[in-house]
């Protein structure tokens, strides 16, 4: 297959991912509400099939955007592109479900970046992920206030999103210590929809209140790794991100019947501080061939939910944490007197606290995942699926419980990169 | 060289992975979640609120006269209103010669007698107690009948010409059922004639005419000599009959005043008519009479030219308004405190308003029947009917949409959208915006040819019987 035609089926991926991602309906998240949304767990990528455990994962190849350090290990003059999409069922549980609908399903573009070996030691990489999103509606009936038997209902509805683009870079010293910084910029707008509407459906008054989030945000990143005898290997990482505010500009706009604006106000700006947050991971691999991780990760929410001002009410903010573990099984062959990686197989497992505490209940999110990848020797293009099937929430409280299965999809595009016939060595 | 086969597998697989999760997630719909109300904080969004205690001030409207010429009907009778006190209306109204003479012989011909007919045909107005006796006469207009530009340029309620006070004929106590009967399609008289009404004349006045008939006389010829001799007829009634309340009845402007004749060897008995004429020139001419009622009270006009009917307040005229626009009563609302809803500092903008006009509580029944419709229509300080409220993208007049329930009478009001009248004044500031108001009254042809009525319930009364504005508007605390 000549490299152009590779090169445009790999944009056709592309853009296809992209405009599924623009049609797809995203699944309602019930908790999404509360806080700056739903916080994006996963990253996508090569270790999404071990539960996200990566942060002393290292690949020559593909970019594991779980650490920012990890990037120095990229094969010299590599240029890569990784897409992911991912499809999600879920099925809802608990009193406040109507059980003739208690199920939804969506497909969405979730990660692109691109990553280089600028240098023989320094790797480089950009991308954008998503950072939280907001997904729900909900009815809520009320008599009329002067009224005391005039219903009407208040329909309300969040979608929005906040996404990182980052900039990463990695440097390698002595060959077994790896430090990386990513200056990330979070943006994005978190909106809810509170439409009136009288006892016909018919609209009465809409007030849509927008948060527009954006500032800086920096990660920092180590691994220090290293072989033990012949058959293993090892590394250490952890992970830094410092605590930054999120200028948070507050619009509000009230729309009559006729779409007429009968209010249109920017609010007093504030700031919502994202907290201190920090990872540690391990890494064991035996022979390059079986390899155990295990991550934990923790944010001290506790830190700033005092300060920070979030939409609703009757919730509180608490540090939350994550445990994970994985496994992978890479099944490789010698090319030319060279390792080459055909094809890997993975699983893990996860378990963790997230930041909403609800009626008592810190809400919970645990799962097993399974992946499968390729790498095709024909083209640059590598294939990888995981599968995820998890809990989050609780039926407990008149809280709801999402039993969710993911199934992943990661694409990814490799080259070496301005050659010339020179290659670092 | 070995092939391998295993990538095209495992691409097959991931592809028709891709395209299982395409096809699944197009199939599935959102969930129904009641998540969400209880963490929602109220004051982050706008709500609709609704103001009902705001002060309706309600009025009578007096206009000392009502065009009654013309309407189509001849309305006829008395009635005792406990409301309203006594009216009385009497019909005037003009017949021609006939369009065709006959010739007749002093042989074969002989003039049998003469009489009014009046025709009262399914549909046509009427009021009061129907079980009361009516008796019917019939008096000769004794002075020209014709307009008299610029002075007297049309005829109205307060019109009356002067008459013979010897009636040409009386019907006698008769009944009339006014409704058409399960097996019948007309209402009926207790003359048995149907749904006329013959009120025998005297037999001077037709031989008199008879005569001129058969001398086909130039009166008989000409239209204009005809009524400069017999210049009109007045049809009214005698009172109230013992034991009875009285009503009135709206006869079609059809009648005819009929000689009838014999012609020897024909049986059927043949007929001379004297239509109706001038129709534009028939009026009722109505008497009111509030002594004993709370409109005794009310304030009339003094009679200078141009003045504007004078609105009298509810609190004098027994905490009610009333209507009955023939008469030329019709009810005035003014809201002298909407403009505070503006000034609440969650406002921002008004969703609808709706005006519910309650009748008085016993005010109406079978026999006191409500108006079926009621117009509803601007005004200003001079209290005059303006032009009519539409419904908010609706067009067309607005009538109340009453519908009578006599068995839950407190559940029988009038209802309108007035979201375009409160828009106009909650935020008008102009010099004469605290005078604008509402008005209503029975709308065309009602106005005049119906003596249907509503007495309006002000807000002395509790308040699911009484006249209520509610003002629905968007709220908005202001946040910082």
């Amino acid at each position: 297959m000549q490299p152009s035609l590779i090169k445009r089926s790999f944009l056709l991926y592309l853009l296809t991912a992209m405009s599924l991602g623009a049609m797809a309906q995203g699944n309602f998240s019930p908790y999404s509400q509360m806080g700056i949304g739903d916080l994006e767990d996963g990253f996508y990528n090569r270790t999404t099939g071990l539960a996200n455990t990566g942060i002393a994962y290292r690949s020559n190849r593909f970019l594991i955007n779980n650490n920012p350090a990890s990037f120095s290990d990229l094969a010299n003059q590599y240029f890569t592109m990784e897409t992911s999409l991912r499809g999600s069922f879920i099925s809802y549980a608990g009193s406040p479900v109507d059980i003739g609908a208690t199920q939804s399903a969506d497909i969405t573009f979730r990660r692109l970046a691109m990553g280089i070996k600028v240098s023989k030691h320094w790797g480089s990489s950009i991308g954008l992920v998503p950072f939280s999103t907001q997904n729900y509606e909900f009815n809520v009936p009320y008599a009329i206030q002067g009224s005391g038997t005039e219903i009407a209902n208040h329909f309300y509805s969040g979608h929005g999103s906040v996404n990182k683009a980052y900039w990463a870079n990695s440097y390698e010293f002595f060959h077994h210590v790896s430090i990386g910084a990513e200056a990330g910029y979070i943006f994005g707008q978190l909106n809810q929809k509170d439409i009136i509407q009288a006892g016909n459906g018919a609209t009465q008054v809409s007030t849509t209140n927008d948060i527009n989030l954006q500032n800086l945000y920096m990660t920092y990143g180590m691994q220090i790794y290293g072989n033990a005898g012949k058959h293993w290997s090892w590394g250490i990482g952890g992970t830094f991100s410092n605590k930054a505010d999120l200028l948070a500009s507050y619009n509000k706009l009230v729309l009559g019947a006729d779409s007429s604006t009968l209010q249109n106000n920017e609010l007093q700006q504030r700031y919502l501080s994202l907290p201190n947050s920090f990872g540690v991971g391990l890494q064991l691999t035996h022979n390059q061939h079986f390899t155990w991780l295990a991550d934990y990760r923790y944010q001290n929410w506790n830190q700033v939910q005092a300060k920070n001002v979030y939409p609703g009410q009757d919730y509180s903010i608490a540090s939350s944490e994550r445990g994970s573990f994985g496994f992978e099984i890479s099944k490789k062959k010698t090319l030319y007197n060279t390792k080459v990686e055909l094809s890997y197989f993975q699983s893990g497992v996860y378990y963790g606290n997230s930041y909403l505490q609800i009626n008592g209940e810190q809400i919970k999110d645990m799962g097993i995942t399974a992946g499968f990848g390729i790498n095709s020797l024909k083209t640059p293009l590598a294939y990888a699926i995981t599968f995820n099937y998890g809990i989050k929430g609780t039926t407990k409280n008149n809280l709801v419980r999402e039993n969710y299965f993911n199934v992943n999809f990661l694409i990814n595009y490799g080259s070496i990169w301005f050659t010339k016939g020179k290659k670092f060595e | 060289m070995t092939i391998h086969k295993y990538p095209r597998k495992k691409l097959l697989f991931l592809y028709s992975s891709l395209l299982a999760v395409f096809f699944l997630t197009s199939c599935q719909k959102q969930p129904n979640l009641r998540f969400g109300s209880s963490y929602t904080n109220d004051l982050s969004g706008s709500n609709v609120v609704v103001v009902d205690t705001s002060t309706v001030l309600v009025s009578t409207i007096y206009e000392d006269s009502t065009s009654t010429n013309g309407t189509g009907y001849l309305m006829v009778g008395t009635y005792q209103d406990p409301s309203l006190g006594t009216v009385t209306s009497r019909a005037f109204f003009q017949v021609a010669p006939p369009t065709s003479l006959p010739s007749l012989s002093p042989v074969n011909n002989t003039y049998d007698s003469i009489a009014l007919l009046v025709f009262f045909k399914v549909g046509n107005p009427w009021y009061g107690d129907s079980t009361s006796l009516q008796n019917y006469k019939v008096n000769q207009v004794d002075t020209s009948y014709q307009l008299s530009p610029p002075y007297l340029t049309s005829y109205s309620s307060v019109s009356s010409l002067p008459v013979d006070p010897t009636p040409l004929g009386q019907t006698g106590p008769i009944f009339i059922y006014p409704s058409p009967g399960p097996r019948d399609s007309f209402p009926l008289t207790s003359q048995n004639s149907r749904d006329t009404v013959k009120i025998r004349l005297d037999d001077n006045l037709g031989h008199q005419l008879y005569n001129m008939v058969y001398s086909l006389s130039d009166s008989i010829n000409n239209a204009t000599s005809f009524q400069n001799w017999f210049h009109g007829l007045c049809l009214s009634t005698d009172g109230i009959a013992s034991g009875g309340r009285g009503a009135v009845y709206g006869f079609k402007d059809s009648c005819v005043m009929r000689i009838y004749y014999r012609t020897a060897g024909v049986f059927a008995q043949q007929y001379i008519d004297f239509p109706i004429t001038q129709r534009s020139l028939a009026f009722n001419s109505i008497r009111t009479n509030y002594a004993g009622t709370p409109l005794v009270n009310i304030r009339k006009p003094t009679g200078y030219y141009g003045q504007a009917p004078p609105a009298t307040s509810s609190k004098v005229t027994g905490n009610a308004g009333y209507i009955q626009s023939i008469t030329g009563l019709n009810v005035r609302l003014s809201f002298p405190t909407i403009k505070a809803i503006a000034l609440r500092p969650d406002y921002i903008g008004l969703l609808r308003a709706t005006l519910t006009v309650r009748p008085v509580p016993d005010s109406w029944s079978t026999t006191w029947r409500l108006a079926p419709q009621l117009g509803i229509y601007t005004t200003d300080q001079n209290n005059l009917i303006g032009t009519p409220i539409p419904a908010t993208g609706v067009s067309g007049a607005q009538t109340g949409a009453m519908v009578v329930d006599y068995f839950n009478p407190q559940t029988v009001a009038y209802t309108y959208d007035v979201t375009a009248f409160v828009k106009a004044i909650i935020t008008n500031n102009a010099t004469n915006a605290d005078s604008l108001g509402l008005i209503l009254s029975a709308p065309a042809p009602a106005n005049v040819a119906d003596f249907r009525r509503v007495v309006v319930a002000d807000q002395s009364y509790q308040v699911n019987q009484r006249t209520i504005l509610s003002v629905y508007y968007i709220s908005l605390f202001p946040h910082n």
